[in-house]
């Protein structure tokens, strides 16, 4: 750890050419992977991470580095390196540093270092006595996994703050390959939170989990091709949610927005949903995975209402970017590690409730798509450009959910596809993933009601939809 | 030494045999917007992957940084972890090939390159971008990055070898503007050689493949002739050569089960693994310390060899092909330059070959719309019509569906457009049969 004392002269020293922020991002974490292939345990890894990010603004410029080396001198001489970019005069001195206290919605209770490697086994491997349960021979590899992470940081900066922040991480996840004579099919499941062992015991149903997974990659074995073509199509809950994620929450981000790089851009207070449409970013969900209590740069974690009713009202926006929006930065800075500088990002994003239910929703489709299993996505914030991969869908036909179909992917523009939304259904949920952009890749959550797009472009091997 | 403290307690804590693979890198890197250095980023950076045999078995750690600490950690780490392993693969520290084709892929002239002269390039770049085409409204961004890396491994069997490498890369990104439509692309250029840059060449790449998109729409859903471009089938290969691991092979979760000495591909298909090909990407010993070799991997559309690393190779009674490769705690496997033998025709004859079909330039969200197991994909994509023999206008947000399988047993003819890219693949446009296309 470094102390105040230290980090005040590391402060002084970086501000010594005219900076006029800076900040030190201290970070230990260690984490534990392990994996059981067919049955028998594979790997069985630990890491730990250790080092220190300082990064200088001076108006709209960044300067960012990182060391390993964490004694007064390895510091002051990354500080002295990193100053060397900007030419001017101090204008900040440092002298105290006050702590600030934020709501602790996460805590620490019983860290994943105190359970042992036969413990997490022994969880893991209930999921893989369902999968062997089953007995099919179509299930040709099997692979359960555990990750655990648990990750210090604190934050020191110029403005005479500082921080920290302790949470932890498990995900369990299981991954199949299934085969037949026509080819193979995968399936994953991997549910996660910011909890301790506890939530896999008693929220998570380890079996329900495993089996879910084997039975989605038997199921497509027997799924035709996805038709293609334009057509209405119903999202399921959850991780449907990796809809609103690629084609809004990107673009919605300051880094895209404070360049006039977003297919947002200029259209705050517009309408760019249905108006049944509104979705937040909330980092304050008591333990959810993409949940902080205190962002990067200190902002405390919020609720950002991004959608209200179908019109645009927020942004994701981190101190930095801010400046170029002449707004404050709203608690959404975030990096993967030390090595990384910070940008604005989501934590847990999704669309809210409506008032129709998922069966009324199917039963108002006559003919159309019903994706259920999502395989994540990308898009391009400046010109909005989307996709999002189906891993498990199915053709509606007059009301009714009918065959599983294989293969489909979804594509569109962000600024136009939630006005495609007609019909918003009551069954919100949220599924776990990783995020990937300029800050390295972070937890986040995503999330949707099941909801009804009434047209969009489906790619698939299947021709038609008849 | 240095390390000495790890392998000594490796000892006194019963590890049979031990290993350490140290990453250790220094980067640089700088961009642009409007006019501004917006960002500076200067570091040093470490990874240490540890691995140790106990009563047989691997036991995996690892760390960013070295003191004393740091290599217990590692040891009691590497006892627990194989402690727990139950799978029976052979384990194996390797003593060391006979012999090393050793190549020097660090060029000490990248170093002497000013950052002053760097970043007035940067400059240049940009201005050349914006100034590119009246409809580019905006450079989206414009980067400079270095990396200089060593790999270095170290055993309990005395096997010391150490790799140093070097490259630049410099990025431009434009988003374009014309009417209601709005597109953004970009291009980079990547090497050791600084004088080997080319601004104004890059500049123009960037300009011509963001407003090239421009005036296009959606084509009919169809199933076309296509042709691919280099682009693509950078992405395509790297995915379908995934099947020749041979782990995957063993665990029956390989589209190449079976298929060695058979026809996997058209015969117009030769695909070489040049680890030993003198440039950026050259490797002379692969991840467990093994001297790589050049080798065919599919040759005139047939299966020559899987890919082997020690334990795989152990288990099929064959020599290792010197492709392990570390991915996190696993040992696999990966190719280190991978090559498409190019073909004789321009694209320009491929395009009147098709005389009329689709010429498909980019495709998205691979991770997604992929699946490397099956080999099926349905990918968004963008491109052009091809018309009487002859590209024409642009295809805006359009899918293209298939099998990656099909797609290399569908190739009619290879170009002679070669490009090689960042991430270790050198291929020309293919001419395909069909892809089918979902559009309007």
């Amino acid at each position: 750890m470094v102390s105040k004392k230290l980090a005040i002269d590391v402060l002084n020293a970086a501000l010594e050419t005219g900076a006029d922020y800076a900040e030190i991002f201290y970070e230990d974490s260690r984490s534990y992977s392990l994996s059981i292939e067919n049955g028998k345990v594979q790997t069985s890894s630990s890491n730990v991470m250790n080092g220190v990010g300082l990064r200088l603004l001076k108006e709209n410029q960044t300067v960012y580095g990182y060391t390993n080396d964490l004694t007064r001198k390895g510091l002051l001489a990354l500080a002295e390196s990193l100053r060397s970019s900007f030419k001017g005069k101090r204008i900040i001195t440092v002298t105290k540093l006050d702590m600030i206290r934020a709501k602790n919605r996460n805590p620490v209770k019983n860290s994943y270092e105190n359970i042992s490697r036969e413990e997490k086994i022994a969880l893991v491997k209930e999921g893989i006595e369902e999968i062997e349960k089953l007995k099919d021979p179509r299930i040709v590899r099997y692979i359960g996994s555990f990750a655990d992470n648990h990750r210090f940081v604190a934050v020191f900066n110029s403005k005479g703050k500082w921080f920290k922040r302790d949470s932890e991480f498990g995900r369990l996840a299981y991954s199949i390959i299934a085969a037949d004579q026509n080819g193979f099919e995968t399936a994953f499941e991997g549910p996660g939170a910011q909890q301790d062992i506890s939530y896999f015991r008693s929220v998570v149903n380890v079996r329900e989990v495993a089996k879910k997974a084997a039975k989605t990659a038997l199921l497509m074995l027997e799924a035709k091709e996805c038709p293609s073509g334009k057509m209405p199509v119903v999202i399921g809950n959850g991780w449907g949610g990796v809809l609103f994620h690629e084609a809004c929450g990107h673009p919605l981000e300051a880094s895209a927005i404070s360049r006039g790089l977003s297919c947002f851009n200029g259209k705050e207070g517009d309408y760019i949903a249905s108006p049944l449409v509104s979705a937040v970013d909330d980092s304050t969900i008591p333990q959810g995975w993409g949940s902080i209590d205190i962002d990067d740069e200190g902002n405390l974690g919020t609720k950002r209402l991004l959608i209200k009713d179908g019109k645009l009202v927020n942004y994701m926006i981190d101190d930095f970017n801010g400046r170029r929006m002449n707004r404050e930065g709203n608690g959404a800075c975030r990096r993967q590690n030390y090595k990384y500088c910070p940008t604005s990002r989501m934590s847990n994003t999704y669309i809210c409730n409506g008032k129709s239910t998922p069966e009324e929703i199917i039963a108002a489709t006559k003919l159309g798509l019903y994706a259920v299993g999502f395989s994540g996505g990308s898009v391009d914030p400046t010109t909005g450009e989307f996709n999002f991969g189906c891993s498990e869908a199915y053709i509606i036909r007059d009301g009714k959910i009918c065959e599983p179909v294989k293969g489909a992917t979804l594509i569109g523009h962000g600024d136009e596809i939630l006005k495609h939304i007609d019909m918003v259904g009551n069954d919100l949920a949220l599924g776990q993933g990783m995020c990937g952009a300029a800050s390295g890749s972070i937890r986040t959550n995503v999330g949707q009601p099941t909801l009804r797009i009434s047209e969009i472009t489906v790619g698939g091997r299947g021709g038609e939809l008849k | 030494m240095k390390y000495d403290k790890f392998f000594a307690l490796a000892k006194e804590a019963g590890i049979e045999e031990a290993e350490l693979y140290i990453g250790e890198s220094y980067s640089l890197s700088f961009s642009l917007f409007h006019s501004e250095v917006d960002n500076y980023s200067s570091n040093k950076s470490m990874t240490i992957l540890a691995r140790g045999i106990v009563n047989g078995k691997f036991g995996t750690a690892s760390c960013d940084s070295w003191s004393a600490a740091h290599a217990k950690f590692l040891v009691d780490s590497i006892v627990a972890n194989a402690k727990v392993i139950e799978n029976e693969d052979p384990a194996f520290i390797f003593e060391g090939s006979k012999k090393y084709k050793k190549i020097n892929t660090y060029n000490k002239e990248l170093e002497k390159v000013s950052i002053d002269e760097k970043m007035k390039k940067l400059f240049e770049l940009e201005k050349a971008i914006k100034e590119g085409d009246k409809r580019v409204v905006e450079v989206g961004g414009v980067e400079y990055s270095e990396d200089a890396e060593s790999v270095t491994i170290l055993n309990s069997k005395g096997l010391k070898l150490t790799q140093k490498s070097n490259y630049f890369v410099y990025v431009g990104q434009a988003v374009a503007k014309e009417g209601k439509q709005t597109k953004s692309g970009y291009e980079l250029f990547l090497d050791n050689d600084f004088s080997k840059f080319d601004v104004k060449k890059l500049a123009k790449e960037v300009v011509d493949n963001t407003v090239s998109q421009l005036g296009g729409e959606a084509c009919e859903s169809n199933t076309y002739k296509a042709v691919l471009s280099p682009d693509v089938v950078k992405s395509f290969l790297g995915f379908y050569i995934g099947n020749a691991d041979a782990e995957d092979v063993q665990k029956k979760s390989s589209l190449f089960i079976n298929k060695i000495n058979q026809k996997v591909a058209s015969r117009k298909i030769t695909v070489e693994d040049k680890p030993l090909k003198r440039n950026v990407f050259s490797r002379w010993f692969d991840d467990e310390g093994v001297a790589t070799y050049n080798k065919a991997i599919i040759k005139n559309g047939v299966l020559m060899t899987y890919l082997y690393n020690l334990t795989t190779a152990s288990k099929d009674g064959v020599e290792s092909t010197g492709n392990a490769s570390r991915g996190g705690s696993k040992m696999g496997t990966s190719t280190f330059y991978l090559e498409l033998k190019p073909g004789k025709k321009s694209q320009e004859e491929l395009f009147k070959d098709v005389q009329d079909g689709v010429y498909i330039t980019e495709v998205q969200g691979l991770h997604a719309g992929l699946n490397p197991q099956s080999g099926n994909f349905s990918l968004q994509s963008s491109g052009f019509l091809i018309k009487n023999g002859k590209k024409d206008r642009a295809l805006d947000v359009v899918t293209v569906s298939g099998n990656l399988i099909d797609v290399f047993k569908d190739v009619l003819e290879v170009g002679n457009d070669q490009r090689v890219f960042p991430s270790g693949i050198a291929c020309s446009s293919l001419l395909i049969k069909k892809i089918i296309v979902s559009g309007k």
